[in-house]
């Protein structure tokens, strides 16, 4: 049995039918080719695939799609609009704060919903904030550094793009 | 002479920083193709078992499988250094996570289903999984047909009928007569856990067998021709008939050097008509099936004068190299050859034996080998100065290698080697060394300083060679071809850079295309060991000259100016002195037009190349020879805390010092030096393999083995660069990406005797074996 | 895709009990998901029927009275722990429910969802005990409610019939009650906990309650234990022994039970202290 579900994916309208069994990953990379959001880990441990639900970071793989019915789901190819970068995205390119890329997208979300609920975050708030964010690579600091940046850049206006 | 740079030594961005901040970089697990099947795998529940019978009748019926495979229809090895490896186990298994059964099917739920339906009967055999008791008499073999596999000859030595798959040794001086004559001696033990590498995006392959024997693969891969090549050798395939895809590749650190999963996506292709076949590893599969670091148990005995002069060091390295050593053996022998540590010693012997055991398989990970001995080596030189009474930085430095000492395989240390010592007094300095840490505010806990040295050169064969093609486009940009990969070092940006430097012009107009493709991209042996900027940025230069040379003719013919009175300077050609007959690349990066029409020269396009120099195999028997193009050193000096009453270690401030020869790109080697010490730190307090019993792996996944988050990043961590430069070097640099993650755990095990008096031998540093440790100090006292 | 089951949505708590009820033992509740998931992408749990009370609006409840609190079965963790008024109210859930998992896990999970996964390390357990949380449910026969106290039945086993569904969890007003929780962990980073363990003392009767995660094969509450003040370090000693009576730790991957053993009387006395002696030597 499939459920006909209706969602926004950065902003725009989508309708799919799906399988009980289908996470919001795999809706969102196998069925919509949105292969910016990334799979470590399938179990929620690695953030490789948050995406904002209602403005809020969680992990697409441990939602169903059919939970996305009548939801608004933000994704990293949504963050730069018209070919502009985001604000955290230069800063993550200014920053040094991707090496292999592969936790970035993820990164960058977790790091945008923190942006809107906290436009100026302590240091312990960032932390916290992408603590659930794996990087094999950076070490962190850049990344940190990078959400600080954006987060002056932005002079305490929530960040919302 | 020295040579004013423009772009070399600046902070340039990386190039691909924007398609992976918008999520267009598409790495090999974004891709499919029309057609494309999935591919799921049934494993070994057993670390040593026979396979009696394999029952895929039910997983056959399925709809929508499309192929299903066994090790009985795969009678081939794989191996770079040491063919031992099937492409799925046949008629035994040897650790638990093996591969058994490949099933590909439409899709991957089907795949998963049908490999739930594979019947597989296994009577369990004995199980060996301490690499000690594998080298005992009698012991059970994990390869009884050793003798037969093919290697590497003259460079590994297994030892048929014994669980040895490779015996590298050392012999300098005379080691019995100097510890004789030793007033201090020591002998300490040593062992290091197996340790995953854990990238970010797990290993991922889709292959399609072609037409006439062809085969094309898409693979996430630090090696796309030693992958051909070894696809080429293990299916008798001609080199030209393969053709490997290396897209974006989401981390690497060794595990994805060699072969990993192109064999088995390719056969299930060809066993399914052709079809494209996807192999994507779960993460448990990443931990569980594909390979490790190993584990090592180490033991060394020093020997010293009064006055602190090391006169003899004897170490026995026995590693764990689980159920395969194709790239175990090669970390057997780079850690002999490095298993001094950068200390100057006349007499000198060690034997590294890499062993089979009932375990996850061992291959390379950053830095390899090199952790695992330096944790031994330099919590020993910690030990030695206690008990010669010595600050342990000052016994150290008497020891550094300097110029005119000669190493343990009889390499003349000279002044381009880089400064040990400078990378010492850097970090003492920094850390403030010699000042007792401030006491914490609380009297349950402790704190202490703690210093290690660290060395590595590039473990590669004596012919390891790259090449790079530069085409200049109509713009008179720079299209630079290669094919070793950037998988996030950044390697990418600092070949860019020395394009510009060399050709001058702008970064902005050099280009690098984010994949290899081994049809159009021109050789590199493999990204691995810290050699890429080294080897790939000598050969830009010389790609550069050639292009260079290329345009001076045209430009010599078009001005009628002889070649050599000719400047290239800011993307034009010119007499000397004369820019205002200057001649753009643009206009001559096709070939030159004149006035009248007629044309000369033509399309532009340069080639460069670089082969390693004067390396020579190590002797079988005492280990001389030169097996390193270069060494890089450097220094950690740590502070930690620790809480006396729950084992919890803090790590306050990692200080490092490495010396680059020349820093390329201050922003990308920052960055590789705080990663990579955080990646020590995650071998150093929480990172290890733990096995049952019975050989079972009982923490395959995030849950139970954990890696550092960024709650876990030391309070402070500073990097210093030193700039000794080294001959050959492009722009006098040396190879630093691995160098960063070695001698982190040694430097946090030398700060916690300082912090608490206890000699800790075992890695990982966590706090259950921290408190264990506390507690059983406090009984005996 | 994850395993092989049906979903449906409730718009009625009776439909999802009768749903239940059809599915007999097959069936499942899914609140936050990020239990239930994981252990169905495992294979630890293989349910034919998902249950997802998400859209009944009741279950959103949160309602911080002065009286009680209600913490409707379908409120995320991370709406409590940013809620000031019930981080107020309640400082000790708040720390528990903030070292669950991830943030991002933790704008999925729920409290209900921690209890109802039956973990003996589940986080929000040792604080809902000592504040004598009552959980609200509702089965085909209508509503009952268990105290926390008889929640929790074995590994991965609680009081709740298979039709049965967690509605909400209430807790009493914490007038004048100091609480605090403590979690063992390996690393700083999410992990489960090695042992966890809260406190809660009435300064009128002078009494601490104190219940422990991760060592037995349910979190288990300890009766009321009475202090002494006037000889802290005695009352201290007292009730780590009767804690260590209380439990059976095992050894497992993730400690041994003899660092289980060596760090729960340090998180007791650490708790007993922040409590009784609030600013004092730790």
């Amino acid at each position: 049995m499939t459920h006909d579900i209706v969602f926004t994916v950065n902003g725009n309208p989508e309708r799919a039918s799906v399988p009980a069994t289908m996470t919001l990953l795999d809706l969102l990379r196998d069925r919509l080719a949105l292969t910016g959001t990334k799979e470590g880990c399938g179990i929620g441990e690695c953030g490789a695939c948050t995406v904002l639900l209602n403005g809020k970071p969680i992990t697409a793989c441990l939602m169903l799609a059919v939970e996305a019915d009548g939801q608004a789901i933000e994704t990293i190819e949504g963050e730069a609009v018209g070919g502009e970068l985001s604000v955290l995205q230069q800063s993550f390119i200014d920053a040094g704060a991707t090496q292999c890329g592969f936790c970035t997208p993820g990164m960058i979300m977790s790091a945008h919903g923190l942006l809107l609920r906290s436009p100026s975050p302590s240091h312990d708030e960032i932390v916290e904030a992408i603590a659930g964010n794996l990087c094999r690579c950076t070490g962190y600091e850049a990344i940190i550094a990078a959400i600080r940046l954006a987060a002056d850049r932005l002079g305490g206006e929530p960040h919302d793009a | 002479m020295t040579r004013e740079l423009n772009v070399i030594g600046k902070p340039v961005a990386r190039a691909d920083a924007v398609d992976k901040v918008t999520g267009a970089a598409h790495y090999t697990h974004d891709l499919g193709f029309p057609g494309m099947l999935h591919a799921a795998l049934v494993l070994s529940p057993h670390a040593s078992a026979r396979i009696v019978s394999v029952d895929t009748e039910a997983a056959e019926a399925t709809p929508g499988v499309r192929a299903i495979l066994t090790g009985k229809s795969l009678d081939v090895h794989l191996g770079l250094y040491m063919q031992d490896k099937r492409i799925l186990a046949k008629d035994v298994v040897r650790y638990q996570g093996e591969a058994v059964v490949a099933v590909a099917a439409d899709t991957l739920e089907i795949a998963n289903a049908a490999c739930r339906l594979v019947r597989v009967d296994y009577e369990e055999l004995p199980a060996v999984l301490d690499p000690c008791e594998a080298m005992e008499k009698g012991a059970h073999l994990v390869h009884p047909d050793l003798e037969t596999y093919s290697h590497m000859e003259g460079v590994f030595f297994p030892k048929p009928k014994t669980n040895i798959a490779h015996h590298q040794k050392i012999r300098k001086g005379d080691v019995a007569r100097a510890s004789d004559d030793a007033e201090v001696t020591l002998t300490a033990s040593f062992d290091n856990p197996p340790v995953q590498h854990v990238p970010m995006e797990t290993h991922a392959t889709i292959a399609q067998s072609l037409p006439q024997n062809r085969m094309e693969v898409w693979t996430s891969s630090q090696s796309p021709y030693t992958v051909r090549h070894l696809l080429s050798a293990t299916f008798n395939l001609p080199h030209a008939s393969i053709r490997v895809h290396v897209p974006y590749v989401g981390g690497g650190f060794g595990g994805k050097a060699g072969l990993g999963l192109e064999p088995l996506a390719y056969v299930l292709s060809k066993a399914a008509d052709g079809r494209p076949v996807k192999v994507v590893a779960t993460r448990e599969q990443e931990f569980n099936t594909l390979p490790s670091r190993q584990g090592l148990h180490s033991t060394i005995e020093i020997g010293a004068r009064a006055d602190g002069k090391i006169v003899s060091l004897k170490s026995t390295y026995i590693w764990d190299a689980g159920a395969y050593a194709d790239y175990g053996v090669n970390v057997g022998r780079a850690a002999a050859y490095s298993g001094a540590g950068p200390y100057s010693i006349d007499n000198c012997w060690i034997d590294s034996f890499v062993v089979y055991t009932n375990k996850i398989y061992g291959t390379a990970y950053r830095g390899f080998g090199h952790l695992e001995i330096l944790w031994g080596i330099e919590r020993a030189m910690d030990q030695m100065a206690r008990k010669l009474n010595m600050d342990p930085a000052e016994f150290r430095r008497i020891n550094l290698l300097k110029e005119g000492d000669t190493t343990i395989t009889g390499e003349a240390f000279t002044s381009g080697h880089g400064k040990p010592q400078q990378c010492l007094d850097a970090v003492t300095e920094a850390i403030g060394w010699g000042t007792p840490s401030t006491p914490p505010d609380v009297p349950h806990k402790v704190r202490g300083k703690g210093i290690a040295m660290l060395h590595k050169a590039p473990a590669m064969p004596t012919y390891t060679s790259c090449s790079v093609v530069i085409k200049l486009d109509e713009d008179g940009g720079a299209d630079i071809l290669v094919s070793g990969v950037d998988y996030g070092q950044g390697t990418y940006t600092v070949l860019r850079q020395i394009a510009a430097e060399e050709l001058s012009i702008p970064i902005e107009k050099t280009h690098i295309t984010w994949e290899c493709d081994t049809a159009f991209s021109p050789y590199d042996w493999q990204t691995v060991a810290s050699r890429f900027a080294y080897m790939g940025g000598n050969a830009v230069i010389e790609a550069s000259a050639d292009c260079l040379g290329q345009l001076r003719s045209m430009a010599s013919r078009a001005l009628d100016v002889p070649s050599e009175l000719l400047i290239c300077n800011g993307g034009s050609v010119y007499p000397d002195g004369q820019p205002d007959r200057a001649i753009s690349y643009a206009t001559l990066a096709l070939g030159y037009t004149f006035e009248n029409g007629n044309s000369i020269g033509g399309p532009v396009i340069g080639h460069g190349r670089f082969i390693a120099k004067g390396l020579t195999h190590l002797d079988p028997e005492t280990g001389q020879g030169l097996p390193a193009q270069y060494w890089t050193y450097g220094a950690h000096a740590v502070e930690v805390e620790v809480d006396t009453q729950t084992g919890e270690i803090e790590v306050l401030n990692i200080v490092s010092a490495l010396d680059a020869g020349k820093v390329l790109n201050p922003k990308l080697c920052l960055g590789q030096v705080v990663g990579g010490v955080i990646q020590g730190l995650g071998s150093a307090l929480w990172e290890g393999f733990v096995f049952s019993e019975d050989g079972r792996f009982l923490n395959p996944a995030f849950v139970d083995y954990k890696i550092p988050t960024a709650k876990d990043i030391p309070h402070r961590t500073q990097q210093i660069f030193l700039e000794n430069p080294q001959p050959g070097g492009p722009y006098g640099a040396r190879g630093v990406a691995e160098h960063p993650m070695i001698s982190v755990p040694s430097a946090i095990g030398n700060a916690l005797y300082d912090a608490l008096g206890i000699e800790f031998m075992t890695l990982p540093l966590n706090y259950e074996r921290i408190l264990t440790r506390l507690r059983e100090n406090a009984e005996a006292t | 895709m994850l395993g092989n089951f049906e979903y449906t949505r409730i718009r009625s708590i009776d439909e999802g009990c009768r749903a239940l009820a059809d599915a007999k033992e097959a069936g499942a509740v899914l609140a936050g998901g990020t239990d239930l998931l994981v252990e169905i992408r495992n294979g630890l749990k293989s349910p034919k029927l998902l249950v997802d009370c998400k859209a009944l609006d009741d279950l959103h409840v949160l309602d911080t009275s002065p009286e009680k609190t209600t913490i409707g079965a379908s409120v995320t963790l991370n709406r409590l722990i940013e809620n000031r008024t019930f981080r107020g109210h309640y400082p000790a859930l708040a720390d528990a429910l903030e070292s669950i998992g991830t943030y991002q896990l933790r704008n999925r999970a729920t409290v209900s969802g921690n209890i109802c996964n039956g973990s003996p390390a589940a986080d929000s357990a040792p604080v809902l005990l000592v504040l004598d949380a009552t959980v609200h449910v509702h089965g085909v026969g209508g509503p009952r409610v268990i105290p926390i106290a008889d929640f929790f039945a074995g590994v991965k086993r609680t009081a709740l019939n298979p039709d049965e569904i967690v509605t909400s969890i209430t807790l009493p007003v914490n007038a004048g009650r100091r609480t605090s929780f403590l979690k063992q962990q390996r690393i700083k980073g999410h992990d489960l906990a090695v042992v966890n363990a809260a406190g809660a003392y009435d300064p009128e009767t002078r009494e601490v309650r104190l219940a422990i995660g991760s060592c037995a094969p349910t979190p288990v509450l300890l009766d009321p234990i009475p202090m002494d003040v006037s000889d802290l370090a005695a009352s201290i000693n007292h009730a780590v022994s009767l804690v260590q009576r209380s439990v059976s730790p095992i050894s497992d991957v993730r400690a041994s039970a003899g660092y289980r053993n060596a760090v729960l009387p340090v998180l007791v006395t650490r708790i007993l202290r922040e409590l009784l002696d609030p600013g004092g030597e730790a």
